[in-house]
C-alpha cells in the first residue's frame, strides 16, 4: 500500500502498546451483541476519550462451513443453500452460483431466462437497498425514534417486492428459483401489471425519502465528511459496488462485464466523488431509481421461449462434472459477488471439488481499520451502517 | 383550612394525576408512533390497548432485579427512585389553575430550574454505579449535555420572568392573562424564547433528538444498560414525567397557563400541556439524533449567545415600552 | 476456463506466455506459474496492465493420491485480478506448493489480499510468507486443524462451545 494512503488513513497494524504511554485507552467491544452491528460482528475499539485510535474487526460468528458443505452436496442441492449467504439479496447468490456451474458445463441459457434473471436481479437490488436504508436510519436515530419510522416505511415498500417474488417463485425469501441452464419458475399472468403498480408506488415514496437524505440537517451532520473512503483506498482493498462508486471510480459489472441480458439494455451507473457516508447513500438511492427504470422498461418485453435449456432433472445426482475451473461474478447490491468452482469432487463428480465465494462485504469490512481511527463511537455506527455488510456472506 | 393540609391534599392529587397521565402517555406514545409508521400499536389488552400500561407495569414489577457484582450497590439502587422524586418535586410549584397549586413559591421559576439541573445527578449516578463502559459513556454524555443546556434553558426562562417582573409562576400567568401570552406578545422575544426553551428542556430530559445518553443504536441502552425490572421502569418513567412537567412549565411560562378564550380554568392548562406533550412525541418519532459533539456545538455556538440577546431585548422592552424597572 | 465467455484475458495470457513460462495444470484451470515469480507477475499485471482490483485467492488441497507429484500433498492456489472500468477483464493464474511450504504474500501489493489470504490460511492451512498479520479469520483462534483439507471429515466432532 503506498505511502500516501498510509498517511491519510489509520493503521490497522498499529502496536497499541507503543501508542502513547500517557493516554488512558479504553477498550470497547462493539458487538457481537449490539443493536446495530448488522448481524453478529465484533468490533474491538481502542478509544482515547471518545475518539477511536485503533479498530480491530473480528468475524466468524456466523461461519457455517458452507464451503466445506459444498464438497458434500451436489450441484443442484447447493442452490437453496446459497440463498443463505447474502441473506438480504438471495437472487444474486443463486445467480452467480448457477452461472459458475453453467460455465463449467458450457451450457447456454435461453433468452427468456436471461431476461427473467435480469428483472429479478434488479428488483432484488431495490429490495436490498430499501432494507439498507431502513437499517441505516435506525443506526442513526435509534430503534425508538425517528429512525424506526423510516425503517417501517422501507419495509412496507419492500413487502410489495417480496409479494411479487412470492407470486413467481412461491417464497418471499430464499427462492431456489434458478437452475443450471435457466430458471425453474415462470411468470404468472398479470405479473407485469403488478410490477408496474408496485414500482410506481415505490418510486413516489422514494421521493419522500430523498428529501430526508438530502435536506435534513441532522442527517447531513451525521453523514457528511464521515468515513471518507477515497478511490485509491477502495481499489487497494478490492472494494467494489456502491462504496467504490461513491469514491468516484466508475466501475459496475453490469455495464463493464455484462451477463444475463445486461448487454441488451443500457445501465446508467451513478457515481459520486465525495466518498463519505452521504455519497454512499446518494449512490444507493440513485441505484434504486435506476433499477426501477430498468425493470419497468424490461418487464413488458420478456421474450417468449423456453425457460431452461436442459431437461428437468429427476435426482439430485444428475449433473456430473469431473474437471474444469470456472469463475462467475455478478454485481450484487454490495459489490462483486464471485463464485469460483473446481469440478470433480465426491460422488464421482456430482459435487464440486472446491467452491469459493468471493464476498463483497468482506472487502467492504476490511476498510474499517483504515477508516475508523479519528472518528467517535457514534460515527463508527454510522460508518458501519453505510458500508452495509451482510455477515452471512462475510462468514459463510 | 390549615394551609399545610391544603398543600398536602393538592400534592397528593397532583402526584397521582401526574403518574397516571405519565403511565397513559406510554400508551399514547405507542399508539401514536405506530400509526405514524403504518402499524397498529397495542390492541390486545383492554379496548384499543388501553390497559397496556397496567400490564407493562405489572410485567416490570415481577422481573428479577439484577445488581451486577461490581456495581456500587447504594447508588445503583437509589438512582432510579431519585430521578422520579426530583421530577415530581418539580411539579410542586406548577399552577394548574387559579388556585390549584401545591406550593405557590414566589421563586417558583428558580425552584424549577434548580431542580431541573439536579435531575442530571441521579442519571449520572446510575451510569456510574453500573460499572459498565457503555453506561459510563452514556452518563458522561448526559452530564455534558445537561450542564451545557442548562444555560440556554435558564436564559430562555428568564425572558418571561423579566417581562412579568416576578419569579412566581402564578404571577407570570396572571400577567399573561392581563397582557397577552408571552409566546405571541411582545412579538419576537417571547416566541424565540419558547423556541429555545423547548429544545433546551428536551436536552435536559434526554429526548430525541438529544437522547445521546441512552442512544440505543450506539450504546445499547446507555445509562440504563444494567438496569432490569422496576429500576429500568422508574428511569424511563422519570423521563416521561420530566417531559410532561416540562410541557406544563412551558405552557405556564409562555402560553398563559390556565388562560383561554372563554372560561379560563384548569381544563385549558391540561389541554395546552397535552398538546405540547404530543408535539414532543411527534418530534421524537420523526428525527434522527445528533452526535454528542454536534449537540455541544449547537448549544455553545448558537443557543447561548442568542439567548443572551433575547434576555437583553426583553429587558429593553420592559424598560422602554412598559416603563417598568 | 471460461468466465461468461471471457477467458482469462488475452493480454494476461500473452504476458504469461512472453515472460513467465506458464505450465498447464493437470487438474485444469488457469496457467500454472512458478511460485518464485508470482509476486513479480502480480506487480506487472497491476502496474503495467492496470489490473487494480483484487479478485480472489482460492486454495485447494490435492492429496497425494490426486496430484501427480510423487506422493506429496499439493496445494494449488488460483488468483484473480480485475481491471477497472468499461470492458473489465479478468486475469488469473495458479501457483502450486507442497503441503507445508509457504507462498509469498500479495498483501503488500493489494491490501485486499490481506483478509482473503488469512481466510485461506484459516481454512486450508497454506502459510503466506511476509503477511503482516497471519492469523485465523473465521474460526476461533485456538481451533485445531484446517477444515477445507481433504482429510478433515465434515462431521469431525468438536467439543461444545465454551
Amino acid at each position: 500500500m503506498n505511502q500516501a494512503l498510509k498517511q491519510a488513513y489509520g493503521d490497522p497494524y498499529l502496536d497499541i502498546e507503543e501508542y502513547d504511554p500517557e493516554a488512558d485507552l479504553m477498550v470497547l467491544n462493539l458487538g457481537p451483541q449490539h443493536p446495530s452491528t448488522h448481524g453478529v460482528f465484533r468490533l474491538k475499539l481502542y478509544l482515547d476519550g471518545e475518539v477511536i485510535v485503533k479498530a480491530v474487526p473480528f468475524m466468524g460468528y456466523l461461519h457455517r462451513g458452507v464451503e466445506k458443505l459444498c464438497e458434500k452436496l451436489t450441484y443442484l442441492q447447493l442452490v437453496p443453500i446459497f440463498d443463505k449467504n447474502d441473506y438480504v439479496s438471495p437472487m444474486m447468490n443463486e445467480q452467480s452460483l448457477v452461472m459458475a456451474f453453467e460455465n463449467l458445463l458450457e451450457v447456454e441459457v435461453p433468452r427468456r431466462a436471461r431476461y427473467l434473471r435480469t428483472i429479478l436481479a434488479e428488483m432484488q437490488r431495490v429490495a436490498s437497498h430499501l432494507l439498507w436504508l431502513g437499517a441505516f436510519a435506525m443506526d442513526l436515530g435509534g430503534a425508538l425514534g425517528g429512525g424506526s419510522t423510516l425503517f417501517m416505511y422501507c419495509f412496507r415498500e419492500r413487502e410489495l417486492i417480496l409479494d411479487l417474488f412470492e407470486e413467481v417463485t412461491g417464497s418471499r425469501f430464499h427462492y431456489n428459483t434458478h437452475t443450471i441452464g435457466g430458471n425453474r419458475h415462470d411468470l404468472p399472468s398479470g405479473w407485469a401489471a403488478g410490477v408496474h403498480r408496485a414500482l410506481r408506488t415505490i418510486n413516489s415514496r422514494i421521493d419522500e425519502y430523498e428529501t430526508f437524505l438530502t435536506t435534513n440537517d441532522i442527517y447531513l451532520g451525521r453523514t457528511r465528511n464521515i468515513g471518507v473512503v477515497d478511490g485509491d483506498l477502495a481499489l487497494e482493498l478490492g472494494i467494489t459496488g456502491p462504496i467504490l462508486r461513491a469514491a468516484g471510480v466508475d466501475h459496475d459489472l453490469r455495464r463493464d462485464a455484462p451477463y444475463h441480458a445486461y448487454d441488451e439494455i443500457e445501465v446508467r451507473v451513478p457515481v459520486q466523488t465525495a466518498g463519505d457516508c452521504e455519497a454512499r447513500s446518494l449512490v444507493r438511492l440513485a441505484e434504486i431509481r435506476e433499477s426501477i427504470r430498468i425493470v419497468t422498461s424490461m418487464v413488458d418485453g420478456v421474450p417468449e421461449g423456453p425457460l431452461t435449456s436442459r431437461k428437468p432433472v429427476k435426482t439430485a445426482i444428475s449433473e456430473k462434472i469431473d474437471h474444469g475451473h470456472a469463475y462467475a461474478c455478478v454485481e450484487s447490491p454490495r459489490g462483486e459477488l464471485g463464485i469460483y468452482v473446481i469440478g470433480g469432487g465426491a460422488n464421482r463428480g456430482a459435487s464440486p471439488y472446491r467452491l469459493k465465494i468471493r464476498p463483497p462485504s468482506l472487502h467492504a469490512l476490511s476498510c474499517l481499520p483504515y477508516v475508523l481511527p479519528g472518528h467517535s463511537v457514534s460515527d463508527a455506527v454510522a460508518i458501519l451502517g453505510s458500508v452495509d455488510p451482510i455477515m452471512g456472506e462475510v462468514d459463510r | 383550612m390549615n394551609p399545610w393540609i391544603r398543600a398536602l391534599i393538592y400534592a397528593v392529587v397532583i402526584v397521582t394525576l401526574l403518574m397516571t397521565v405519565t403511565a397513559w402517555s406510554l400508551w399514547f406514545e405507542r399508539k401514536f408512533s405506530a400509526r405514524m409508521q403504518s402499524r397498529l400499536g397495542p390492541t390486545f389488552y383492554g379496548p384499543a390497548g388501553l390497559l397496556q400500561p397496567v400490564v407493562d407495569g405489572l410485567k416490570l414489577l415481577q422481573k428479577e432485579t439484577l445488581i451486577p457484582e461490581s456495581a456500587d450497590r447504594f447508588l445503583f439502587i437509589v438512582a432510579p427512585p431519585l430521578t422520579v422524586l426530583l421530577a415530581l418535586a418539580t411539579a410542586a410549584v406548577v399552577p394548574f389553575g387559579a388556585d390549584v397549586v401545591a406550593a405557590d413559591l414566589n421563586v417558583g421559576v428558580l425552584y424549577i430550574l434548580a431542580l431541573g439541573s439536579l435531575t442530571i445527578v441521579p442519571v449520572w449516578a446510575a451510569g456510574w454505579a453500573s460499572n459498565n463502559k457503555y453506561a459510563i459513556l452514556g452518563s458522561m454524555r448526559a452530564v455534558a449535555q445537561g450542564i451545557s443546556y442548562e444555560i440556554p434553558l435558564v436564559l430562555a426562562a428568564m425572558v418571561p420572568v423579566v417581562l412579568a417582573g416576578s419569579m412566581s409562576m402564578t404571577d407570570i400567568v396572571n400577567y399573561q392573562i392581563a397582557h397577552g401570552w408571552f409566546a405571541f406578545w411582545p412579538p419576537g422575544p417571547g416566541f424565540l424564547a419558547f423556541l429555545f426553551f423547548l429544545p433546551a428542556s428536551l436536552a435536559e430530559a434526554n429526548r430525541i433528538p438529544f437522547d445521546i445518553p441512552e442512544a440505543e443504536s450506539e450504546l445499547i441502552a446507555g445509562v440504563t444498560t444494567e438496569y432490569t425490572g422496576m429500576g429500568f421502569g422508574l428511569l424511563y418513567l422519570a423521563e416521561y414525567l420530566h417531559t410532561l412537567i416540562v410541557s406544563a412549565v412551558a405552557t405556564v411560562l409562555f402560553f398563559g397557563g390556565w388562560d383561554g378564550p372563554f372560561r379560563p380554568g384548569l381544563h385549558w392548562m391540561v389541554i395546552k400541556t397535552l398538546v405540547l406533550f404530543g408535539g414532543i412525541f411527534w418530534v421524537r418519532w420523526s428525527l434522527v439524533r445528533f452526535r454528542s459533539d454536534q449537540l455541544m456545538a449547537i448549544c455553545w455556538r448558537y443557543l447561548v449567545p442568542l439567548a443572551l440577546l433575547l434576555v437583553m431585548s426583553a429587558a429593553l422592552w420592559v424598560h422602554f415600552v412598559e416603563g417598568g424597572s | 476456463m471460461t468466465i461468461l465467455g471471457q477467458v482469462p484475458s488475452e493480454r494476461c495470457q500473452a504476458l504469461l506466455r512472453d515472460r513467465f513460462e506458464p505450465r498447464d495444470c493437470d487438474t485444469g484451470g488457469p496457467p500454472l506459474v512458478a511460485v518464485a515469480r508470482h509476486v513479480e507477475l502480480a506487480t506487472t499485471l497491476r502496474d503495467e496492465l492496470g489490473y487494480r482490483i483484487f479478485g480472489f485467492v482460492v486454495a485447494a488441497h490435492y492429496p497425494a493420491s490426486k496430484s501427480q507429484e510423487d506422493g506429496v500433498d499439493q496445494i494449488r492456489i488460483a488468483y484473480g485480478l480485475r481491471t477497472v472500468g468499461p470492458s473489465s477483464e479478468l486475469a488469473a493464474w495458479q501457483v502450486q506448493v507442497a503441503l507445508g511450504e509457504t507462498v509469498p504474500t500479495l498483501a503488500h501489493l493489494f491490501a485486499g489480499a490481506d483478509w482473503q489470504e488469512r481466510e485461506q490460511y484459516d481454512l486450508v492451512g497454506v502459510r503466506f510468507e511476509g503477511h503482516p498479520d497471519l492469523r485465523r479469520l473465521m474460526l476461533p483462534e485456538d481451533w485445531e486443524g484446517h477444515p477445507l483439507r481433504k482429510d478433515y471429515a465434515i462431521d469431525t466432532q468438536v467439543p461444545p462451545w465454551r
